[in-house]
């Protein structure tokens, strides 16, 4: 009950992550809140697993971590206009 | 009692991570939305997982959460440097508005 209510305020986060994604007047607040939404995707994946007491979908968790640090820092090497 | 200090903790990491989500939406600069986009984003994230250490019962979870935190709390600041640092020489960002600026004579756009 109370982690159904945690899912809850993270979709809240993840919204307004998206509000900012989709209006985002730069490129870098698109990367930015891109970032951000694929932490708050981390944090739901491990919620999930919370709520529903199996440690299956724990991977996918730690999977995710690393690809969006890794397209995150491609990103910014290309807004820099990158070697 | 472990459900009740997970559920909890969870609760909590869930809490500053929607304040996350708000403060993209209210802040209007790019670093600070960067600011209020890393911090309280990881501090739920470790929040959130250690709440998970405490319920979820079975085989490598806890040790599978520690991966996680240790992941994002390494690549977290990297990336956030990055973009940062490639915004403020791209130009994409409120020059005007800045109040103190030590890398206007580094970077050259």
């Amino acid at each position: 009950m109370i982690v159904a209510l945690a899912i809850v305020l993270l979709a809240v986060g993840g919204a307004g992550y998206l509000v900012r994604l989709l209006q985002g007047p730069t490129l870098a607040d698109r990367i930015v809140a891109l970032d951000g939404l694929l932490t708050i995707l981390v944090t739901a994946v491990i919620a999930w697993g919370a709520y529903t007491d199996r440690g299956t979908y724990l991977t996918v968790g730690v999977v995710v971590a690393l690809v969006a640090f890794l397209g995150t820092s491609a990103f910014a090497r290309f807004v820099e206009g990158g070697r | 009692m472990n459900e009740i200090v997970g559920g909890v903790l969870i609760l909590g990491g869930a809490a500053f991570a929607a304040i996350a989500g708000m403060g993209q939406v209210r802040f209007g600069d790019l670093f600070t939305r960067m600011h209020v986009a890393t911090k309280p984003s990881t501090l739920g994230l470790l929040l959130v997982a250690v709440g998970a250490m405490f319920r979820i019962s079975g085989p490598g979870a806890v040790s599978l959460l520690a991966l996680t935190i240790g992941m994002q709390f390494l690549t977290a600041p990297v990336s956030a440097h990055l973009v940062g640092r490639a915004a403020h020489r791209h130009g994409d960002w409120d020059r005007a508005a800045a109040v103190h600026d030590d890398l206007s004579d580094v970077d050259e756009l």
